[in-house]
């Protein structure tokens, strides 16, 4: 347990959300609690309304927690001021999109690099680093194409590329298999599961897919705002 | 095609293409404003500098040297001795082209039949050309008087009218000397004058200074003024200022618009207008990039919240965007170049004959303006204009930053 404990990349402690809407109160997460190891494939699953999208917001540092801690490398995230969390984001979280969400005036390997850009990477590295990573997610030959000369799958997998390019502690990705097709999704789940288990990258989803549950290493169902099942799948 | 990284300029670059027709009617709005506003100062730089330039040629030059109390009360008793000097300390400031002695005062004139009042300005004839005194340029009948001593006058020609002479007629001019005595002289007329301005043509006359001098009593470097003309006339406080300081306090030195206060209000008047329309434009033209990078940066609110989930800080959110700020101008000012070039090498170099508009006598505060429209703007406003443009630009571009600097993520990321 102990040592489980020190690998663990995140950790929520009785984490509660309250949304206001309007003289409503609507309790997103009630007392959530739980942790993620570092090199895990983990599969957050739930009805619509469960609190994924929630958790995620809150382990990526985007949103805080109206009650409870959010620890990301044993840093807790509601210490952090916005530049901080700016820098945290940037540094040690990458983002995959339902949407894809990729930025229309850039390239695909413009894309890609944009987070090691913003890091100030040295040129070199970065084009090493986009080059190997648009190859391994099998966008060779497409570096110079822009998100609208791009399919919704290929558009995907830059976003891929781009969340694990600047090395992150954590990949948070948003139902990323949403809005592809099913050859496609099974293409994107592929190249995740490739890179995790090659580059031992850490994968967090929110799914409603059940091909990402199944393939997923570890499946959390959430029920209300709280864990209702976690369990180890192999 | 080989893949290559992008700087934030290049991608506030690509970002103002997004929406071409929009950024274009920016552009166009930018481009005309300058347009408007160099060639608006340009006009009025021009149309005053020409107009001091007149005015300085009419009597008093651009820097004046003269009896302290004479300014307030002029009479023909206020001198400056020692005008050789004197001249020789004007010429010897930067800037000042010309140095000339003159005798100003009103005088009698006064033939077999008619007597009118008129002003007068005594000078050296060989020292003066139409560079210094716009009269010897208008000439129309006769010649200038050969030399300081002759006794030849050069008349307006509405005066000459008046007075109902024609050249080699003579005439008595009397003045009132220094003691307050009357004093006169007599002269043939040699010159008739004719500048286009009524009060001139019809009130001014010219004598020789030498022979006035004779007639007033007054030595032989002895005058009213010594008038300096300078290569620049905005540089004509700093030589009055240098020049005060020289001189002593037996003498004053007065810029141009100390002298010519009437029209000195006249111009301020018109800049100040000038500067207000100038200010309006600017405003417009920040309203409508305003508007364009506001649209802009609302239309983009979900990528912001993207790029910021993703680790760009509010700082660099708000840099991109002021960048497209500043790219705006800087376009927008290579438009306004190209497309201000052509007539503005037109205006300055040929004009446009408006004598059919304004008539051919016209006059403003005393001067006769030129009846060809043209410009010339001092290369100091072209420059305060350009950087005022990007000023603007860049103004009008901060709360859109700020906007996009703001943006929360997980709000907008919801806005599918």
């Amino acid at each position: 347990m102990t040592a489980e404990r020190n690998s663990a990349i995140v950790q929520l402690t009785d984490v509660t959300k309250v949304y206001h809407q309007g003289s409503v109160d609507v309790h997103a997460l009630r007392g959530l609690t739980f942790e993620i190891a570092k090199g895990e494939f983990t599969a957050i699953c739930g009805p619509s309304g469960s609190g994924k999208t929630t958790a995620l917001n809150l382990i990526g540092a985007l949103d805080h927690p109206t009650s409870g801690t959010v620890v990301l490398e044993g840093n807790d995230l509601s210490q952090l001021n916005r530049r901080e969390l700016s820098y945290l984001r940037r540094d040690r979280i990458g983002f995959v999109f339902q949407a894809y969400n990729l930025i229309p005036v850039l390239t695909a390997y413009e894309n890609a690099e944009t987070v090691m850009w913003v890091q100030r990477v040295d040129v070199e590295e970065r084009r090493r680093r986009v080059m190997e990573l648009l190859a391994a997610v099998g966008l060779e030959g497409l570096e110079t194409r822009k998100p609208s000369e791009l399919s919704g799958g290929q558009q995907q997998r830059v976003a891929i590329a781009r969340a694990i390019a600047a090395n992150p502690a954590i990949v948070l990705a948003d139902e990323p298999t949403a809005n592809v097709d099913s050859e496609t999704a099974d293409k994107l789940i592929g190249i995740m599961e490739q890179l995790n288990r090659e580059q031992g990258v850490t994968f967090l989803f929110s799914t409603h897919d059940p091909r990402v549950m199944e393939r997923a290493h570890r499946l959390v169902r959430m029920v209300d705002g709280n864990v209702a099942s976690d369990e180890r799948q192999t | 095609m080989k893949a290559r990284g992008t700087s934030m300029t290049v991608m506030a670059w690509r970002n103002l293409w997004r929406n071409r027709r929009r950024t274009l009617l920016t552009l166009s709005s930018i481009a005309f404003g300058v347009f408007l506003a160099v060639l608006f100062t340009a006009m009025q730089d021009r149309n005053w500098t020409d107009m001091i330039n007149l005015a300085s040629r009419l009597g008093a030059g651009h820097v004046t040297l003269q009896h302290p109390e004479y300014l307030e009360a002029p009479t023909l008793s206020k001198t400056v001795e020692r005008t050789s000097a004197l001249r020789e300390s004007a010429l010897a400031e930067p800037g000042v082209t010309r140095a000339v002695e003159r005798i100003l005062g009103q005088t009698m004139l006064s033939t077999a039949r008619e007597s009118r009042g008129a002003g007068f300005i005594a000078f050296d004839p060989g020292a003066e050309d139409s560079t210094t005194l716009t009269l010897l340029g208008a000439i129309v009948q006769g010649e200038l008087f050969a030399t300081g001593r002759d006794a030849g006058i050069i008349l307006g020609e509405r005066l000459a009218n008046n007075l109902g002479v024609d050249l080699g007629d003579k005439i008595v001019y009397t003045m009132t000397d220094r003691t307050g005595g009357i004093v006169s002289g007599l002269a043939r007329v040699s010159g008739i004058a004719r500048t286009g301005a009524p009060s001139v043509d019809g009130g001014l006359s010219l004598l020789p200074i030498d022979a006035v001098r004779e007639v007033l009593g007054y030595a032989a470097d002895e005058a009213t003024q010594v008038a300096a003309f300078v290569d620049d006339q905005r540089r004509a406080d700093r030589i009055a200022d240098r020049l005060n300081a020289e001189v002593g306090n037996k003498v004053t030195a007065h810029p141009w618009h100390e002298i010519q206060r009437e029209l000195a209000a006249f111009i301020a008047l018109k800049v100040g207008g000038a500067r207000f329309m100038e200010a309006l434009i600017a405003v417009l033209v920040a309203a409508g990039i305003f508007n364009t990078l506001f649209v802009s940066v609302m239309e983009r609110l979900r990528e912001f919240g993207i790029m910021m989930a993703i680790g760009w800080s509010p700082g660099r959110l708000f840099r991109l965007v002021l960048l497209e700020s500043a790219w705006l101008g800087v376009v927008g000012l290579v438009g306004a170049a190209l497309i201000t070039a052509l007539p503005y090498w037109y205006l300055a170099t040929t004009g446009i004959d408006v004598s059919g508009l304004m008539g051919q006598d016209l006059e403003v505060s005393g001067i006769a303006m030129p009846t060809t429209f043209r410009v010339g703007i001092f290369p100091m406003h072209a420059v305060v204009i350009a950087v005022a443009a990007l000023v603007a630009t860049l103004l009008a571009g901060l709360y859109p930053a700020w906007k996009a600097g703001r943006v929360d993520p997980v709000e907008t990321i919801k806005l599918v």
